[in-house]
């Protein structure tokens, strides 16, 4: 009877403290990296584009795939890969949208940079004013591409300048079911 | 190890398993004990402490290793050393905001702050193996204090009050003397000086202060209580620690708060002391030199958002209240408060040029670039009009179709275009802070930077801690155990008055003050002093 109580104690205190340790550990870890990954749930938003449209994602995204690609005027590569995008995006987007979410610039800025690229870009241009969808989507470089399906699922994700090939692959990843 | 009972040999008392000495004579009985630790033994009277007794399964075995005081002391100095190591270089949470915290270190702090943040001691609190140190601290502590703490009680509640001579011999204090008369008097001095008695026909047990004993264990569960609030941080909505930064004008998301609430700052104020105040401190802050400052303080408005919407979408925002907070007068909302921390003024929030012609003679008003929206005409004087072209806010080269390239979304280093039109025509150049480049020739006019003006932002802190009344309420547990160990003392007696009378005594700590509590009722009653085995052995020295 004693020897019994004697061991119930010893193993309920060790292992609560064991399990303690793993929950804490746990919060520890998933606390500040809730970065959006492949095969997450997207997460819905709602911007004033430039042209002063609002724009949400869920309103799109309930008929098309979303391609959203971050980025800024003064980042080299997201200069670079705007025209590629645009080129990609005239040969048709019945089953997809790209999303260009500029992350907190003011309209000046972007402005400028449209009027010095030798074509109109034709997708919505978003503005996260306050960074809230980057934070949202813990968007870290620019550019960060980010794919979603139909079923509002993130199919990729890249942080580099996309090649045309990755962009045709983006297309067809955001646009399968 | 011993599973039996043990039969002292000496006096043939039957002690229980795992008995080091004799409950009744003290003689040690268990060959596997360290001989050196018998004062050591003293602390439990010699009574079995449980891990020592069996070892059986994983957990006995993972409880047996914890119970043992070199690994609580090795776990305590790994974290003590460990802890002062995280304290060498600030840890990544004081690094300016957005720094690279790789570059920051090397940069910095050379190789060391490389091999610093190589091996996570940039993030040493809440790194998964200081919180594993931290809970093997705790399993250390309670597996021992119950390893411990049980067997004390045991044998503090069933002493024996019946000792065998060698017993009495065995203790620091005691004296032997043929005069038995006194006895009854003696019973009752100890008890005047509060001490507790137990008889057995002949024989006496004196105790007072056991609490003392107990002070260790309280202490114990003051820590426990301490780490368990400490661990109750990592716990999602205990604790919040953030920073807010907010431009003047401007409003923001209070974080943590899933966009209920915002908060406009509108006006940040630094006051500094006035030298002639007519105050006593008038000579010093003229002595000094320099400002000093009396008040930093961020106005705001609290508003709530009623349309808790989608992300990105515009709040709907309700004011709350406006409230001023000042250093150590926080804003409290819910269970939040808001601090006032910092400020900032190095971001750049206008630019002043004033147009010049070719003799350097100022053409009209000076005129200002707002750099967060810089698209403006400026009308300088009747005719003559300034338009902002481009502009670029960390300048870094002019791209082939000539439009302006910037480094970083940041106006550190701010590059305009500028147009100038007159009645007659109009001409284009490029400015960076001091220099000025003309892009059309035989320019008419240059652009002359005057000024800039930086934004005042204030930075506050976003706090929350649920866990403080766990942590307070453990560090006064913690103080009561520490006081009741080192200020009662756990004082016991024993006489008898079997052959002639025997008296021994035994403390856990302050034998000064035991025979300052015995030697004056001897000494009253025609006995000697009691004899203090230690300061013989000092003397004969």
């Amino acid at each position: 009877m004693k020897k019994t109580t004697r061991s119930i104690l010893r193993v309920s205190i060790i292992l609560s403290i064991i399990i303690l340790l793993g929950v804490t550990l746990w919060f520890n870890l998933t606390s500040d990296k809730k970065t959006v990954q492949v095969g997450d749930e997207s997460i819905d938003f709602q911007l004033e584009t430039l042209n002063g449209d609002s724009i949400q994602l869920s309103d799109i995204n309930s008929e098309k795939g979303v391609i959203l690609n971050f980025w800024g005027t003064w980042c080299k590569p997201c200069r670079e890969e705007m025209p590629d995008m645009n080129r990609i995006y005239n040969e048709g987007h019945d089953d997809y949208e790209i999303i260009a979410v500029n992350v907190s610039e003011d309209e000046q800025q972007i402005n400028q940079f449209l009027s010095s690229l030798d074509e109109k870009l034709d997708f919505p241009i978003a503005l996260d004013r306050n960074r809230d969808v980057t934070k949202a989507y813990q968007v870290g470089p620019l550019p960060t591409t980010i794919a979603i399906n139909k079923n509002g699922i993130v199919v990729d994700k890249k942080e580099y300048q996309l090649t045309v090939e990755d962009i045709y692959s983006f297309v067809e990843q955001s646009t399968s079911e | 190890m011993e599973l039996n009972k043990i039969t002292c040999e000496s006096c043939n008392y039957v002690n229980p398993p795992g008995t080091q000495l004799c409950q009744s004579c003290g003689k040690m009985i268990n060959s596997d004990y360290d001989k050196n630790k018998i004062k050591d033994l003293m602390r439990y009277d010699g009574s079995a402490i449980r891990s020592k007794t069996r070892s059986k399964s994983v957990f006995d075995k993972i409880w047996i290793f914890f119970t043992s005081i070199k690994v609580g002391v090795a776990i305590i100095a790994i974290i003590t050393i460990a802890a002062s190591i995280g304290t060498i270089f600030p840890q990544e949470y004081f690094i300016p905001v957005g720094a690279d915290p790789q570059q920051y270190y090397t940069e910095n702090y050379g190789a060391l702050g490389k091999i610093y943040i190589e091996l996570g001691f940039h993030n040493l609190y809440s790194s998964w193996w200081f919180i594993l140190l931290n809970g093997m601290l705790a399993l250390s502590i309670i597996a021992a204090s119950i390893d411990r703490g049980v067997p004390l009680y045991k044998s503090l509640k069933n002493q024996r009050v019946k000792k065998h001579p060698t017993f009495y011999n065995r203790q620091r204090l005691n004296l032997h003397s043929d005069n038995v008369n006194n006895i009854e008097n003696i019973v009752r001095a100890l008890k005047k000086k509060g001490y507790k008695v137990e008889e057995d026909h002949n024989h006496y047990l004196f105790e007072k202060g056991r609490l003392s004993r107990w002070g260790p264990y309280i202490n114990h569960i003051g820590l426990i209580l301490l780490l368990f609030g400490s661990m109750l941080r990592f716990f999602p909505g205990m604790y919040v620690d953030e920073l807010i930064y907010i431009i003047e004008g401007e409003t923001v998301q209070v974080p943590e708060t899933d966009g209920q609430y915002y908060l406009k700052n509108n006006k940040f104020t630094i006051d500094i002391y006035d030298e002639e105040s007519g105050t006593v401190f008038d000579d010093t802050l003229q002595n000094i030199n320099e400002t000093v400052v009396s008040n930093y303080q961020t106005d705001f408005t609290f508003y709530e958002n009623k349309s808790m919407d989608v992300v990105g979408a515009t709040p709907d925002l309700q004011k709350i209240e406006d409230y001023s907070v000042q250093v150590n007068h926080p804003y409290r909302f819910d269970l939040f408060e808001i601090y006032q921390a910092s400020y900032d003024n190095s971001q750049m929030k206008s630019m002043t040029f004033q147009l010049e012609d070719n003799d350097n003679n100022p053409v009209g008003e000076p005129f200002t670039v707002e750099l967060d929206n810089p698209h403006q005409s400026h009308e300088i004087a009747d005719g003559v009009s300034v338009d902002m072209r481009a502009y670029a806010p960390d300048f870094l080269e002019i791209d082939e179709n000539g439009s302006l390239i910037s480094e970083t979304p940041v106006a550190k280093n701010p590059a305009f275009v500028f147009e100038v039109f007159d009645s007659e025509s109009s001409e284009l150049s490029l400015i960076q802070i001091m220099n000025s480049t003309d892009i059309t020739e035989n320019n008419e006019y240059n652009v002359k930077f005057v000024e800039n003006e930086n934004h005042w932002a204030t930075v506050l802190t976003l706090k929350k801690d649920l866990t403080m009344p766990l942590i307070a309420t453990g560090f006064v547990i913690f103080l009561v155990g520490l006081s009741i160990g080192s200020y009662i003392n756990h004082r016991r007696i024993w006489i008898n008055t079997d052959d002639g009378f025997s008296i021994s005594a035994h403390t856990n700590k302050n034998y000064f003050g035991l025979k300052k509590d015995i030697n004056p009722i001897l000494r009253e009653f025609g006995y000697e002093e009691i004899l203090d085995r230690d300061s013989q052995k000092n003397n004969e020295i």
